[in-house]
């Protein structure tokens, strides 16, 4: 699993690479936490290299999920892959999280 | 056997002896009427008792007692050294009688006296012979075993040459005797008792020697002056046996007393090297007996002052912070008081000796140490490193400069290598038994877990149920659960809580409390409907239930299915879990129901309820519910692809006719072959509802 980080005026974009799993959820935790991530309008995810989530991975996304929409960031994926999309919508994230195609979408949401 | 062959050896010398005397009295014509012996009957009678002598000194048993060199010597020079006591104590008195003409005196006196004092002088000869050679053979190999058996039969064999009425020629003579003394002398090398004693047993051992070959000398100077005496008949003794075994008694002691001189300096190293084996040996036990770091640092400390011979010595621990376990810095002192060592510490804090192995022997060159205690003139500092981090450091001190050679401060290393080990398995061995004590706190909760499984499963005549459930560690954190309503219903519950382990079990009891306090039914109810609540509202209510107590990232997905028989329907709610895979049997159709709906304790608070829905469905005869957790469709094949929904429901296209013990082990079946040398990543749950394809008539 590999996170990159590209930040940018008023978004950050997160290029997810690999398997995101129980170990590799740290890696991704540790960019989420940073206090000046509250500071952009928008969080932009590239899904299109996750080839897989565990529970441990959704449950990152969960668990900053409330303090990023108490902030007024916008957390957007995009490039999702059928099946890693299949796990947000089996566990209902589709409806509280923004999954959209493309990264121009994601840019314009 | 041999005692009596010893027996009769000294009855036999005893006998020659007395015949000696008479012989010897005889030719001294000291006393009337006895006759003169020939020449040749005093010599045989003086061979054959050297010859007992020295059998039965040889058949006694070894005077050496396992490492008791010292206790040989000193059992020698207490019985033949009494025995020179008293030949000089004859000898003087003879010499008084002589002087003083008493009538007793003459050739009588002198007579007995010399014959007297031979025999003393071949049992000490024997006595001390038979000492050296238990010395010679100790731990000796084959070969000098026979040199020396060979060096006793050629000693016999000059005494019978002297029984002979041939004498050889001079040079003959020499020659023979120079090479007996040579090979004596040989023998006499080999003297590897010395390096077994102690330096104070070794001068024990230098006394006990000389005072051997003072016992030698008294005898040779006094057969030396009674030798031409004109008084005495007597024909000259055993001269070449006696001379010899006196050579080889007398050089035996002397090369003895050189090595064991010369090797008083390497006495005390090999002291020291015992020393520093049994402090190993303790510190080595220490661990062994399970005792504490605290012992474990106080034996270094009084081993290693005690080896370097230091006249000071302190070892600083300093405090430990690992989790959950903080001990304070302790320090240990040897002969030096903590307010001195904190002086010095400060001292050395100046030259940042941290860490490092630092032996200075001339510390008169340290201008900081020198101010605060110029009576230390040589230091060493060893740190006590392990492969994760320092325990501590120790310092030894001697008042003299050049105290600390590199052997010393090598030997002290091991002591400081041998703690650590020391210390590293007391840890390995707390570590050890926390595990046990984990691995049966786990066993535990597993105990726990399998419990809270339903083993009775719910019966009616118009339904059969089958499960399975395999946990991927030793607690997991898929649950399901049953319960029989009142008006012939089935509330059946299936879950999985995110994360494995004990903490996953735990929240998967707290749901299983949720089930069973909410669909205890509510006794307020208008109707018996409203008793229990809807699906969604169980779901709603369990989330705030949860949302106190569930970690940040962790969340649970749950399915609760509410079956009426008497509708001929049920009604579900899912919340983020699995999506229920249904076989129609009318419409021969197998499907997944499509709804949407969120999982517990992803959003945690009121807005909640807004995301999650109840579904109603009619069921018929011989339709298949098939209720499952994400370790089944996500169980891994041997190329990492996962099993599938799609998979899933091919298979239960083939077996929907079955029972559901049929159509839950074909299924398995094939599961297994999938995931055929794969690990088990997820907890596996399965259940499979069939409804009876005859059903019963509902009851009026």
């Amino acid at each position: 699993m590999k996170v990159t980080a590209h930040p940018s005026a008023d978004s950050l974009l997160l290029v997810l690479d690999g398997e995101l799993d129980a170990s590799s959820a740290v890696l991704l935790d540790s960019e989420l936490v940073k206090p000046g991530l509250l500071d952009y309008r928008k969080v932009l995810i590239d899904c299109a290299k996750l080839s897989y989530i565990s529970s441990a991975g959704l449950g990152v996304f969960i668990s900053h999920l409330q303090r990023l929409q108490d902030h007024n960031v916008k957390l957007v994926f995009f490039n999702m892959q059928e099946k890693v999309f299949n796990v947000f919508e089996i566990l209902g994230l589709d409806s509280l999280m923004t999954i959209v195609p493309t990264q121009a979408e994601a840019t314009a949401a | 056997m041999r005692q009596r062959l010893s027996f009769c050896s000294l009855v036999l010398a005893v006998l020659s002896w007395g015949l000696l005397l008479l012989g010897t009295l005889g030719r001294a014509h000291a006393v009337p009427g006895l006759a003169g012996w020939p020449r040749w009957g005093i010599i045989l009678a003086q061979a054959v008792f050297v010859l007992f002598v020295f059998l039965y000194q040889r058949g006694r048993p070894d005077p050496l007692q396992g490492y008791d060199f010292v206790g040989l010597l000193r059992r020698l020079v207490r019985g033949p050294g009494l025995i020179a006591a008293v030949a000089l104590a004859l000898g003087l008195l003879e010499r008084a009688a002589a002087v003083a003409r008493l009538p007793a005196g003459g050739p009588a006196l002198l007579a007995v006296v010399y014959t007297v004092n031979l025999g003393l002088f071949v049992v000490f000869l024997a006595r001390t012979n038979y000492a050296w050679r238990s010395l010679i053979l100790f731990r000796s190999t084959v070969r000098l075993r026979t040199e020396w058996a060979l060096f006793e039969v050629l000693l016999g064999a000059t005494l019978l040459l002297r029984l002979l009425s041939w004498h050889p020629p001079a040079t003959v003579n020499t020659v023979v005797f120079t090479a007996l003394a040579l090979f004596g002398a040989y023998l006499g090398t080999n003297q590897k008792w010395v390096a077994y004693l102690s330096r104070r047993q070794k001068w024990q051992a230098v006394a006990y020697e000389l005072l051997l070959l003072l016992g030698l000398l008294v005898f040779v100077q006094y057969f030396r002056a009674t030798r031409f005496d004109p008084l005495l008949l007597a024909p000259e003794p055993q001269g070449a046996f006696l001379v010899l075994t006196a050579f080889f008694a007398a050089f035996y002691s002397v090369t003895g007393l050189l090595v064991t001189f010369f090797n008083l300096p390497t006495a005390r190293v090999h002291e020291q090297r015992r020393a520093e084996v049994l402090s190993l040996q303790r510190l080595t036990q220490i661990i062994q007996r399970g005792q504490s770091e605290a012992e474990i640092y106080q034996t270094l400390l009084d081993a290693a002052a005690d080896t370097a011979q230091a006249d000071a010595a302190w070892l600083d621990v300093p405090a430990e912070n690992p989790a959950g376990k903080t001990t304070a810095a302790t320090e240990y002192y040897y002969k030096v008081s903590p307010a001195e060592a904190t002086l010095l510490r400060d001292a050395l804090a100046h030259y940042r000796l941290s860490g490092v192995n630092f032996v200075n022997n001339n510390l008169a060159e340290k201008p900081a140490l020198a101010a605060v205690a110029p009576h230390y003139r040589s230091l060493v500092l060893l740190p006590l490193h392990g492969t994760q981090h320092r325990y501590g450091t120790l310092y030894l001190l001697k008042r003299i400069p050049y105290g600390f050679d590199p052997e010393e401060v090598s030997v002290l290393r091991s002591f400081t290598d041998q703690t650590v080990l020391s210390l590293e398995n007391l840890t390995l061995a707390t570590l050890a038994l926390h595990n046990q004590r984990t691995q049966e706190e786990l066993k535990i909760a597993s105990e726990v877990q399998d419990s809270l499984i339903p083993k009775n499963l719910p019966t009616d005549d118009w339904f059969e149920i089958s499960t399975h459930s395999l946990a991927a560690k030793e607690v997991g954190g898929d649950f399901y659960d049953f319960l029989v309503l009142p008006g012939r219903r089935l509330a059946v519950l299936i879950g999985d809580v995110s994360g494995k382990g004990v903490t996953a079990a735990f929240h998967m009891a707290q749901m299983k409390g949720i089930f069973h306090a909410l669909m205890q039914g509510n006794p307020l109810a208008k109707n018996e409907r409203d008793r229990f609540p809807l699906p969604s509202r169980f779901m709603a209510q369990a989330n705030a239930a949860l949302a106190h107590c569930l970690e940040r990232s962790s969340f649970i997905t749950s399915s609760l299915y509410i079956i009426d028989y008497e509708q001929g329907g049920f009604m579900f709610a899912r919340a983020g879990h699995c999506h229920t895979l249904y076989y129609h049997a009318l419409r021969e159709e197998v499907f997944y129901f499509q709804s949407a709906g969120l999982g517990l304790g992803i959003i945690r608070n009121e807005g909640y309820e807004k995301h999650i829905n109840n579904q109603f469905y009619d069921y018929g005869p011989g339709d298949v519910m098939v209720v499952y957790t994400d370790g089944i469709v996500e169980a891994r094949g041997a190329g990492q692809e996962e099993y599938g929904e799609d998979r899933l429901k091919l298979r239960l296209e083939e077996c929907y006719y079955q029972e559901a013990d049929a159509i839950k082990q074909f299924i398995l079946n094939d599961l297994n072959a999938f995931t055929t040398g794969q690990p088990i990543h997820d907890d596996q749950t399965l259940l499979v509802i069939k409804f009876k394809a005859v059903q019963p008539e509902p009851a009026a």
